[in-house]
Formats: structure tokens, C-alpha cells, sequence
């Protein structure tokens, strides 16, 4: 108890000197750049942590993870916010390794949460496939609110609740219901601003006929905008300064796209930035909503891009199902660097530093997770991180977890929830069960001329040519 | 953590799950179709052996053979080759009382092979697996010109040195061109396997006759290498790993070619000198309830079934049982039925 009344008051203490806390992690990938990573200065270590979780219910035996986690540090505590497929918000204390709380919704959740701030307490906001807008207390799981954005109807089929997006007092987020009584061109993928303090829905719109994507925001000129694209391509911005949104542009992307546009404001004009499904990266100025530059992958790009700087200057690097990951120079498009890795990309890359210098992490179907040096694209470490449970996932359907980092110098970790049900919490500087032995070029030589000698100097002669003489 | 509600809920549908008994006991099963339908179609696969009739038995095989590749490529996603049987085999066996479900998953595709193995012999081999089907496919087309040597009893060949080289230069072409479009990894151990498949091609070129026996120890070498492996954790990829996982395998793509080219100079090869599976059904099958018997005062010493069998398990008659595949090749030819498929049920039984 006294322990309990301690953490409480340690917890109001550490508030009254944020109060004036801004979200933590407003974003489907922690910020409207889409980095995906946060800053931890504290002196807590971060350890490794494999997190499996068998919630003993019968319809679902594991969490299966499908989404990214959120990060915060939450009473001085960095802490890792993740749905699975288990209908289960799981928050994970990295410090102690434990789970804090877990919150068990309705249907799936198969999008990222959100960490925000009410009245200087960090609040937990996410979507599940109920239809539901959920906010909790980050610290200790206790309900603020629930909204359902969509009214219950027999005639429902598939839902799709993405990741909410905050700002100032509202919070953004899209829902896609299929209503079963509806034509395929009658359907309605809605945009939701809501009171992110009552849950209160003050407006919603119309900005698709199927799924949507998260919504991202950015401030030009004091005005705030949020754009969102529709699985079928079409990226619409919003003025949401008023009461009620207004159209400022929209850009119709070549193909279908399956992640979130990643917005900079480092360039000029401020762009944003949108991997489609048949692998086009296109720069699109956020202002005017025109194509400022393209460039083709080798395959599907059907993740978030990144952006993140590299000397001053704004980079946007992005994965594909062509085994490379990209880095663009955001301003021009140039390419600074491609990388081939062992797999399709298929994460959002998340942009962290460590001792100031930059690294991207993403996660590739070949099972691994790789830290490549950002600035030259060369794969710093990779960690094995298991055969999914179940290998059913079918490519360019649905986008899959992406990893998050916590830069903290040599107590960086990196967190990711991979497909077999694992939540993976991973120091980058220290020792690693999970650290897989990439090789360079080079060395896949040698160990090809070891094996020859090996063979043909120990095996050979031990088991074939000194049995025959003995038989002889 | 856990409220008093949660706690409710888990209480009854603890309580309610128990009401259905026969339930209960499925349960285990449950949401597991994949693996009882893998179980169910390699068990049938096993099966059919005993009931073809032996006109065009070979034929049937290859149908099954066909069938096998199917369901390996299209149904079952826990097999992951024949390394990957042994891997998930030792992970499974770990998980029997802790995650039921998951001991299935990873055991239902090997305990299936072990235990028609050990009823109806090595049927497996010669009847169902993928690698094998794949290599005798493949032979078929060279088997005029390789049954010419075979006869010699692979004394030197320069067409088999020829073509050592040939693939060995193919094998290093592809590893550049791999080497620098992708990342390899230690666990990418198909290619050590198709490399020494390769030099094994060299050895055979000059010593076939002489080390052949010798040589097929390795397959205990390579069933140690892949169990320690397992026992390690550490994760190798195998030969048509590939054709089972949706994940793209280039190396394992490669490794393949390997054994099917491989195979095109020396009949199954793979299954020869390197399958590390073929030691332990071989052992599964040793005291089987179905054995070839052979009735040597009917046999007129042509050979014939000597020059069938492409793992030379047959020599004059007999049969080894840790090389046979059951593939009932010698049966089928034998012009005086001197070779006659039997099942005896009785454990005291011991064949030679």
C-alpha cells in the first residue's frame, strides 16, 4: 500500500513539473515526420525483454501482434503502448519488465496507439476494429473515456479503425465500416475529429469510399491541416482550424496505397511524402497538394515513409518489397543510398540517433529486424526475430508492426512486435540473444573457402580415406 | 492488473468449457486445421503404397509422388525441409505440455513420417518426399546415359567431371550474383550443403565405386550437424525450405537447383550422401511391419533389379534396408517374382 501511495505521489510530483507536457507520441509513428522513435534521458536501463503473453481465452490463444507500439515515458518510466490481435492494449513498463496494465476491447486492434497529455497526465488513445475510440491512463489503465464512432448495424461487415492523430485539444482518426446493405461505391471511409478530452465527436466527414489511412497533421502559417489518403490513392487535406473541416487540395496517387503520408517541414515548401503498392515514393507539397518530385522502387512500397536529418538536411527513407530500403534526399529526391537487405521491407523505418549519429531500424520478411547507419545505408546489427506462428499473412493486404526505437545513447533499445506473437524489446549497443550474424560479401568467401578446406582437408579424410586404409 | 470482472469471465469460461468433455478434448486442435489436414493427407499419402495393384505400381507412385509435392508446397507450412523437420521437430517435442497446439504444429509432419515409416518402412522416401520426387523427376531425363555408367559402376568419368565443373561454375556465378543483391546470413546453411554437394561431385567423378559406402556416412554427420543445431537454436535453412515458406529463400532456391542438378549425373544424390532425415527413417524403419521379402531359390542372377535401383540398395537380391526407399522398383522388374511385399504384425519379426 505504502509502496502504491508512494508511486502516486511520485507520479503527481512528476507531473506538476510537466504539466505543461506536450503528447509524447501524437502519431501513428510518434510524430507527423513519422520517425518513430522518442528520447529517453533517464537512468533506468533498458534490458532485453521478449514479451509473450496467453490471455487463456478460447477464441484467441496468444497475441498475435499486427501493430506498432507507442512510446512514453511515463512516470519516469519508458513505457511501450501495443494492441494485438488478442483485442488486447497491452501496456508494457520496459524498466521492470512487466506488464502495467492490459485493457481488453471488442474486435482486434490492428493500428498503433497514441500517447497524449490531459491535463499534464499522459493518456493512452487508440482504435479498435469495435468501431471504438479507447482513452486510458497511460500509468495506471484506469478509463477516461470510450467512443464508438459508428453506430452498430446487422448489416456491418469489416471494420478498420486506424491510429489516431493529436493536436492541441482535438484528436483525429479514420474509420472504415463496410455496411453490407451498401454498393461498393456507396461505402464510406469517415475522417473523426473528436474532443480528446470527453471523447466528444465534433465533426466527421466523408473522405473516401473505402479504408483510409492514419491521419497526419502539420501547421502552416498557424493554420493547422490534417491529410489523410484513401486505400484507393486519393490523399486529401484538410483545414481543421474551424469548427468544420475544409477541403484544401487532394492529389490522386497512381496506384492504391496501404501506409500513412509522412509530412516534413524542413524543406521548402513544407512536402509530404507517400510509398504506393506498386512501389512510386512521391513528394507532395503540402501546401498546394502538386507532385514536387517521384521516384520507383523495384516493388510495392506499402508502409509509411520516414523522414529524419541527416548534416542539417531532411532525408525521407522508405522500405520496399524490392529487399531495399531507400534514402532520398526530401528536398531534391536524390538518392543518397539504397540498401539490399534479406527480405521484403515491409516496416515503416523508424529514424533514431545514437551519440548524434543517425541510424534507421526496419523489419524485413525474411524475419529480422536491421539497424543500418542512415547517413551511408551499411547494416550496423540484425536480430533473428522468429518464424511467424502462423504463416498466413498475405502481402500487400494489410500493413504489419513496425519497429520503434528509444534513443538513450548505449541504453537504446529498440522495441517491435513481431508476427510470432512476440513483443521484442532489444538493446542496440549492448549484448543481444536475438543478434543475428549478417555477413559482408567478404566474408560469406570465406566461410564458403572454410568449408571447402574443412571438408575436404577434415571430413573427407577422417570419415572416407583412414576407414578404407583401416578396411584395407 | 486483472480485474474482478476479468476474473469472473475467465471463471466461467472455465467452467463452461469443461461441461463438454469430448470438446475439452479437442480443444487442443483447435483452430489447427492446416496440421490435421497435413497429418491427414501425408497419412493417406502412406497408405496408398499398400493398396495400389502391383500392375503400373510405378506409375501410381509417381502420381503420389506428385500429389506429395502438392500438399508439401500447398498445404504444409511446418516442414520447412528436411533441416527444418529436424529444428521444429526438437521445438516441438519442448512445447508438449506447455502449448499443445504449437507441439502439434511443429510435430504433426515428423511424428506422421517416423510413425508410417515405422509401419510400412521408408515409403516416405520413395513414395511421398518432396526432395526425392524432385531428384527422381529430374534424373528421368539423364537415366539412359547414367545407367551406362551406373553398369561400370561409376569407374572415372569425364563426362561426370565435365559436369562437376559446370555445376560448380553455375554455383559460384549464382553466389555473386546473390552476394550482391542480398544479405546472407550464417543461418543461410543451404549453401554449405550445395557446396559440398558439389565437391562431392568432383570425389565421385574419380571415386565412386571405391567410396560410395563411405561416403553416405555423412548423412550422420549432417543428421549430428542439424540436431546440434536444433539443440543450439540456431536456425538453417535447408533445400526447398523455400517451396515451403512464403518468406523468399534464394539461397535455399539455390541449394535446390543444386540437388536436382547434382542429380541429373548421380541418381539421387542428395538422398545418397547427404540427407540427414534418411538416417533416422531408415532407423524408424527398420523393424517395419511391411519388408520386401526375397525368395532366393527363384532368383536367376540377371541383375535387373541391381540396375533399377538408383540408390544401389539392391545387390544380387539383397536388399539393405538403411538405403531402400520401398520404392518397389526391384519388385516391379524382377522377371521371376522373386521379390514379394509382405506385412507381418508381428514384433519379433527381424528382416534382414
Amino acid at each position: 500500500m505504502q509502496k502504491k501511495l508512494i508511486l502516486y505521489l511520485s507520479y503527481i510530483l512528476f507531473f506538476s513539473v510537466q504539466a505543461c507536457n506536450a503528447d509524447q507520441w501524437p502519431a501513428l509513428r510518434a510524430t507527423n515526420s513519422a520517425q518513430g522513435s522518442i528520447v529517453y534521458n533517464g537512468e533506468f536501463p533498458l534490458q532485453e525483454w521478449h514479451y509473450i503473453y496467453k490471455s487463456g481465452r478460447r477464441y484467441k490463444q496468444g497475441l498475435a501482434v499486427w501493430a506498432s507500439p507507442a512510446l512514453a515515458v511515463v512516470a519516469g518510466h519508458p513505457m511501450a503502448f501495443i494492441g494485438g490481435y488478442d483485442q488486447t492494449m497491452h501496456a508494457l513498463d520496459l524498466v521492470t519488465k512487466k506488464a502495467v496494465w492490459r485493457k481488453i476491447c471488442n474486435a482486434e486492434i490492428g493500428s498503433a496507439p497514441v500517447v497524449g497529455s490531459i491535463n499534464g497526465f499522459d493518456v493512452v488513445f487508440w482504435g479498435a476494429n469495435d468501431r471504438s475510440v479507447y482513452a486510458f491512463s497511460a500509468f495506471d489503465g484506469k478509463k477516461l473515456w470510450t467512443r464508438e464512432l459508428i453506430e452498430p448495424s446487422t448489416t456491418l461487415g469489416q471494420v478498420e479503425v486506424t491510429s489516431p492523430y493529436l493536436t492541441g485539444t482535438r484528436l483525429y482518426i479514420s474509420c472504415f465500416a463496410y455496411d453490407k446493405s451498401l454498393s461498393r461505391n456507396e461505402q464510406s471511409g469517415l475522417l473523426f475529429c473528436l474532443d480528446k478530452h470527453t471523447g466528444k465527436i465534433l465533426w466527421r466527414i466523408k473522405a473516401g469510399s473505402g479504408f483510409l489511412s492514419a491521419p497526419v497533421g502539420f501547421v502552416i502559417d498557424g493554420a493547422q491541416y490534417v491529410a489523410v489518403a484513401a486505400r484507393r490513392g486519393l490523399v486529401q487535406c484538410f483545414s481543421v482550424s474551424g469548427d468544420r473541416p475544409e477541403k484544401v487540395w487532394e492529389f490522386q496517387m497512381p496506384h492504391e496505397v496501404l501506409g500513412s503520408p509522412a509530412v516534413t517541414m524542413e524543406t521548402n515548401p513544407p512536402m509530404m511524402y507517400l510509398g504506393s503498392k506498386y512501389g512510386n515514393l512521391i513528394a507532395i507539397d503540402a501546401v498546394t497538394g502538386t507532385e514536387v518530385w517521384q521516384r520507383m522502387a523495384g516493388n510495392w512500397i506499402d508502409n509509411t515513409a520516414c523522414v529524419g536529418m541527416l548534416d542539417g538536411k531532411p532525408a525521407v527513407f522508405v522500405g520496399s518489397h524490392d529487399y531495399r530500403v531507400y534514402a532520398f534526399d526530401a528536398q531534391t529526391g536524390k538518392e543518397l543510398w539504397n540498401r539490399a537487405l534479406g527480405g521484403e521491407i515491409y516496416s515503416a523505418p523508424s529514424f533514431f540517433n545514437i551519440f548524434d549519429k543517425p541510424y534507421v531500424a526496419v523489419a524485413s520478411l525474411d524475419n529480422h529486424l536491421y539497424v543500418l547507419d542512415a547517413k551511408s545505408g551499411a547494416v550496423q546489427t540484425s536480430y533473428f526475430t522468429g518464424q511467424p506462428i502462423w504463416d498466413k499473412v498475405t502481402k500487400g493486404e494489410t500493413t504489419w508492426g513496425s519497429p520503434v526505437t528509444i534513443s538513450a545513447g548505449s541504453n537504446t533499445v529498440l522495441i517491435h512486435g513481431s508476427f510470432n506473437d512476440v513483443v521484442y524489446t532489444l538493446p542496440l549497443t549492448g549484448e543481444c540473444s536475438l543478434t543475428a550474424m549478417a555477413r559482408s560479401v567478404g566474408s560469406l568467401w570465406w566461410s564458403l573457402l572454410t568449408v571447402f578446406v574443412v571438408f575436404t582437408g577434415i571430413v573427407l579424410p577422417v570419415c572416407i580415406l583412414i576407414p578404407l586404409k583401416k578396411s584395407n | 492488473m486483472e480485474t474482478w470482472l476479468d476474473k469472473i469471465e475467465n471463471l466461467l469460461a472455465s467452467l463452461f468449457a469443461n461441461i463438454k468433455l469430448v470438446e475439452k478434448g479437442l480443444l487442443g486442435l483447435e483452430g489447427s486445421y492446416v496440421e490435421l489436414l497435413t497429418v491427414l493427407a501425408l497419412g493417406m499419402l502412406a497408405v496408398i503404397p499398400i493398396f495400389v495393384p502391383r500392375n503400373n505400381r510405378q506409375i501410381w507412385r509417381h502420381v503420389n509422388q506428385l500429389f506429395g509435392l502438392a500438399i508439401f508446397v500447398f498445404v504444409v507450412f511446418t516442414c520447412l525441409g528436411v533441416f527444418g523437420m529436424i529444428r521444429n521437430f526438437y521445438r516441438g517435442l519442448h512445447e508438449i505440455g506447455r502449448e499443445n497446439i504449437i507441439a502439434l504444429y511443429y510435430c504433426s509432419v515428423p511424428v506422421t513420417i517416423l510413425v508410417t515409416s515405422m509401419l510400412f518402412g521408408p515409403a516416405f522416401c520413395g513414395w511421398i518426399c518432396p526432395t526425392g520426387a524432385l531428384q527422381e523427376f529430374v534424373a528421368s531425363l539423364t537415366r539412359k546415359w547414367t545407367k551406362v555408367h551406373k553398369k561400370m559402376g561409376y569407374s572415372f568419368s569425364p563426362p561426370i567431371l565435365i559436369f562437376a565443373i559446370f555445376a560448380a561454375l553455375v554455383f559460384l556465378l549464382w553466389m555473386y550474383r546473390l552476394s550482391v543483391t542480398r544479405l546472407f546470413f550464417i543461418e543461410d546453411a543451404s549453401i554449405y550443403w550445395s557446396q559440398v554437394l558439389i565437391i562431392l561431385l568432383f570425389v565421385l567423378a574419380f571415386r565412386m565405386r571405391e567410396w560410395d559406402l563411405k561416403l553416405r556416412r555423412l548423412r550422420i554427420l549432417s543428421f549430428l550437424i542439424i540436431a546440434f543445431g536444433a539443440v543450439m537454436s540456431m536456425r538453417i535453412t535447408s533445400p526447398v525450405h523455400f517451396g515451403f515458406a512464403k518468406v523468399y529463400d534464394p539461397a535455399s532456391f539455390l541449394a535446390t537447383v543444386m540437388v536436382a542438378l547434382a542429380a541429373l549425373a548421380i541418381p539421387m544424390v542428395w538422398c545418397r550422401y547427404l540427407c540427414p532425415w534418411r538416417c533416422v527413417i531408415a532407423w524408424a524403419g527398420k523393424n517395419s511391419v511391411r519388408y520386401i521379402d526375397f525368395d532366393e531359390s527363384k532368383c536367376i542372377s540377371c541383375s535387373k533389379c541391381t540396375q533399377v535401383c538408383d540408390l544401389d540398395a539392391v545387390v544380387n537380391g539383397k536388399i539393405d534396408i538403411h538405403e531402400c526407399h520401398m520404392c518397389f522398383k526391384c519388385v516391379d522388374t524382377c522377371p521371376e517374382n522373386c521379390f514379394s511385399v509382405r506385412d507381418d504384425w508381428s514384433r519379433s519379426c527381424k528382416k534382414s
